[in-house]
């Protein structure tokens, strides 16, 4: 798979679950595309991260990862 | 160029790290870097340290506050600039160093730091925190920042260096005595290897808004917080999506008041101080140990804690008689017993204190060995 | 007169020890913070919460820099019409310089950025090592790092999931006892992994500290997932004529470390020789006498001596793995792992190791699993297998007291498949 069809996967992936969890742990991006090495999934989240696709989320001490704009605490947050 | 908003990323830069530490040493200090061959406390709070190219460096040991304003750090930028050639140091303890590099520059940096005090009267800059004594209190953030305190932390540890003030300032203990607090049991402070730890802890579990919780939250996320998995999915009577704790497995961490705010966990009596003692971090002579829980439960009492104050200055007044020179806390309390530990600081044994957690068996006494 | 009426706080302003209530205060009357209230706001929340005995923050999530997961923690107060100076007030962690030396230059300058962005109050430092920056709203999160990296050169700190700001003791800055550049070190090993300190990489947080001595000034072997603290595996240098200046009183002992009370004269076989934990010196009179291969590194000679003793030549330092507070499973100390190793510039063996223990980490680890923890869960004898360790006496208390040895197949001869009709002919049905 291309980083642009894993990409694709990852959103996929999320917006399937957008209805009830909006955020996830770098872990469950791992089960996504399993055949990649957690470090090159990493990367590419990071990278999503960048490009304005995804956003973190922190607790302080964890950080889970979500789309852009999405979930509860936004309306909160803002 | 200046940052511009409407093209935010333009010019960025990131991942440059800190600044060289290099940059920030005073000369004495980067010409004999690596070179030092001994130390000596000359009075409490004041150092010589002396390199083999025979030069020499003072350093003064001020208390400061981890919760410190510009205003106070421009102070103590001026202090630096007066007497120490625009160089200062802080400790890991939330100490400040200043630094000189001849004796005769000793006395005009101390009278000064000595002569400057809060409008109020507290002092700004107590001079001690060396050697055989009480140095400053680390400690966290509590109700001045953090979310799931279970006590203050600056207002704490001021009574509680107000209580031991005397000990700051001189050397009479065995040993070295290292109070820490952690405004609760998830410990951004790491208190657990301390000679005396002040602890936050809650006593009941979080309660839930569930009108409300839906709406402010994403349910799977505070069930997936929960390190114990007390947390399951819930209807109200009105049917709307909620959950609820089996209070019997909570530990009381705040985990999800964290992911979600419709679950709150303080509270004014629940929550309080529990009193750790005996741990230490040095391999000198023991090796490292953990803390132990010794009080069980303090309630919240601002704005002084008065009870807290007592409770350490009792421990640490009986370890100061009782203990041999050289013997941590923790060694001493090892030495005599535990038995005797509690018979000598009058505090009460109740079943709070044995464990019955992950590790609980490794402490429970599997020998005829006791003292009566 | 501050805006809020502040009688509980007021009464922490009594007493000798520094008051931050009065240091809140000078700020809230001179200081020049963009977000005027706050000094003023901060005072009034922390009296309600006084007042009340419970906290009136609320945690955010989503605030940061843009493309960093770490540095900024998110923070609003629940009572924001009453204290509108801190109703969103989030922290930015600034990651220090190694063990925090700092010129007045630099630090006039984060003043006057921090007044320019922010509250004007700090923490100095926070638990982790951080120049902690205390209460900013969002909008300025921005402009703020803008100026911080273009100014002053300055970048953020770490937090979450992240590799945390990592610290070290004063080391060779200005200690005798160093036995490795614990500066260079820690200033490398920031440097080399800016990566993972700025966005998330693990399962969990992870830190490193670096302790110059066994003597644990930074505390890395109770905080930190990987713990590298100094040693040297010769022998310690031994000035005899000193010894005889301690025995003798010339010397004050410990470093003058207990100069508040009369402990009677030095006794050197009561204070050092017989607390000696291996029991590995002696003296007789004229003459400190140290087996050094009986040593243990425990410090307490040289604490006591300082001017006599002083640790070998042959410097480096123990790498030890696992420490965390005790969320969840309880606290847990790091474990020696790599007796001694040379640490030097530019840290390769250092960097190898810490890589590969990250790589099965991420693949193992459970969400939220300190690394501690996932040793516990896996095995240490797995731990030793990843990292490509051979198992060491020094690394254990004692041997196991349980004989469940989970054998390998090809540890035992012949393997685990066998012939039951050649045991059948020996052993009929």
């Amino acid at each position: 798979m291309t980083d642009e069809e894993i990409k694709k996967l990852i959103v996929e992936a999320l917006e399937s679950k957008s209805k009830t969890k909006s955020k996830f742990y770098l872990k469950d991006f791992y089960a996504m595309v399993p055949d990649k090495k957690p470090r090159e999934v990493k990367n590419l989240v990071n990278k999503m991260v960048q490009e304005g696709t995804l956003e973190y989320w922190s607790s302080g001490s964890t950080t889970l990862i979500g789309l852009k704009g999405m979930g509860k605490q936004h309306q909160e947050e803002d | 160029m200046p940052y511009d908003p409407s093209d935010p990323l333009k010019d960025r830069i990131t991942d440059i790290g800190p600044r060289y530490y290099k940059e920030f040493v005073p000369p004495v200090i980067e010409k004999n870097y690596g070179k030092w061959l001994y130390h000596d406390i000359l009075e409490p709070g004041v150092l010589v340290h002396v390199s083999e190219t025979g030069d020499e460096v003072y350093t003064v040991r001020v208390g400061g506050c981890r919760l410190m304003s510009v205003e106070h750090i421009r102070e103590i930028c001026d202090i630096a600039d007066k007497h120490c050639g625009g160089y200062v140091r802080f400790t890991t303890r939330n100490n400040i160093e200043f630094m000189v590099d001849g004796k005769d520059k000793l006395k005009p940096l101390v009278d000064d730091l000595k002569s400057r005090k809060f409008p109020a009267g507290s002092n700004k800059f107590p001079i001690g925190g060396t050697g055989a004594g009480v140095t400053n209190i680390v400690h966290t953030q509590g109700w001045a920042h953090c979310h799931t305190p279970a006590i203050d932390a600056s207002g704490v540890v001021k009574a509680v260096m107000d209580g031991v003030y005397d000990d700051f300032g001189s050397m009479r203990l065995p040993a070295p005595v290292r109070i820490s607090l952690a405004c609760c049991l998830n410990m951004c402070g790491a208190v657990h290897c301390s000679d005396i730890a002040i602890l936050g802890i809650h006593r009941k579990p979080p309660m839930i808004d569930s009108e409300w919780i839906d709406k402010l939250c994403e349910l799977p996320l505070a069930i997936a917080a929960c390190p114990t998995a007390a947390i399951k999915p819930a209807k109200t009577a009105s049917g709307l999506k909620a959950l609820e704790v089996n209070a019997d497995r909570c530990m009381f961490c705040g985990n999800c008041y964290t992911m979600c705010a419709a679950m709150p966990l303080a509270d004014d009596v629940g929550s309080g101080v529990a009193i750790l003692v005996g741990g230490k971090l040095s391999n000198r002579m023991s090796k490292p140990k953990f803390s132990k829980v010794v009080i069980p439960f303090i309630p919240n009492e601002p704005p002084r804690w008065p009870t807290t104050v007592e409770a350490v200055k009792n421990i640490l007044d009986v370890y100061a008689k009782d203990a041999k020179k050289y013997e941590r806390l923790g060694d001493w309390a090892a030495r005599i017993g535990w038995e005797r530990f509690f018979e000598k600081t009058n505090l009460p044994f109740s079943h709070h204190l044995i464990d019955d957690y992950r590790f609980a068996y490794t402490t429970w006494r599997q020998s005829t060995q006791a003292k009566f | 007169m501050g805006k809020h009426k502040t009688p509980m706080l007021d009464e922490l302003e009594k007493g000798p020890w520094p008051s931050f209530v009065s240091d809140i205060k000078q700020q809230a009357e001179k200081g020049k913070q963009v977000l005027k209230e706050a000094p003023d706001d901060l005072l009034g929340v922390l009296e309600l919460s006084f007042e009340d005995r419970v906290t009136h923050w609320k945690h955010g999530g989503i605030v940061g820099v843009f493309g960093y997961g770490g540095g900024i923690i998110g923070r609003y107060c629940d009572q924001p019409q009453k204290f509108p100076g801190v109703a969103h007030f989030h922290t930015v962690r600034v990651n220090q310089p190694a063990s925090k030396f700092y010129t007045t230059k630099f630090l006039r300058s984060m003043c006057d950025l921090w007044e320019s962005h922010g509250s004007g109050l700090t923490n100095m430092h926070g638990s982790t090592g951080d120049l902690v920056l205390l209460g900013t709203t969002t909008d300025h999160l921005e402009p703020l790092f803008f100026d911080m990296t273009h100014e002053m050169n300055q970048d953020l700190g770490g937090s979450g999931s992240n590799l945390r700001t990592p610290a070290c003791c004063l080391g060779r800055a200005r200690c005798q006892f160093a036995c490795y550049d614990t500066q260079e070190a820690c200033y490398q090993m920031t440097m080399e992994y800016q990566d993972e300190l700025h966005r998330p990489a693990f399962p969990y947080k992870f830190k490193f500290k670096f302790d110059g001595c066994p003597n644990g000034c930074v505390a890395s072997i109770a905080r930190s997932d990987m713990s590298v603290i100094g040693l040297w595996r010769d022998n310690i240098r031994i000035d005899q004529a000193a010894v005889k200046a301690y025995v003798g009183g010339e010397l004050k002992p410990n470093a003058g470390a207990h100069a508040s009370r009369d402990w009677g004269k030095f006794d050197i076989n009561k204070e050092v020789i017989n607390l000696c934990p291996t029991g590995c010196m002696a003296w007789d009179g004229s003459k400190l006498d140290i087996n050094d291969k009986e040593c243990v590194k425990c410090m307490h000679c040289l604490n006591t001596m300082p001017r006599a003793l002083r640790i070998g030549v042959d410097t480096g330092a123990a790498v030890l793995f696992g420490a965390k507070a005790p969320i969840l499973e309880g606290a847990q100390m790091s474990t020696l792992t790599v007796p001694f190793m040379k640490v030097e510039a530019p840290f390769e063996e250092l960097k190898e190791l810490i890589e590969k223990v990250w790589d099965w980490w991420m693949e193992e680890g459970k969400n939220r699993e300190r690394l501690g923890e996932l040793i516990q869960r896996k095995s240490w004898q797995e731990f030793l297998r990843v990292i490509e360790k051979d198992p060491d006496p020094r690394m254990v208390d004692e041997p196991r007291s349980n004989p469940y040895i989970f054998w390998k197949e090809e540890e035992v001869e012949g393997g685990w498949t066998r012939d039951i009709n050649a045991y059948r002919e020996k052993h009929p049905r």
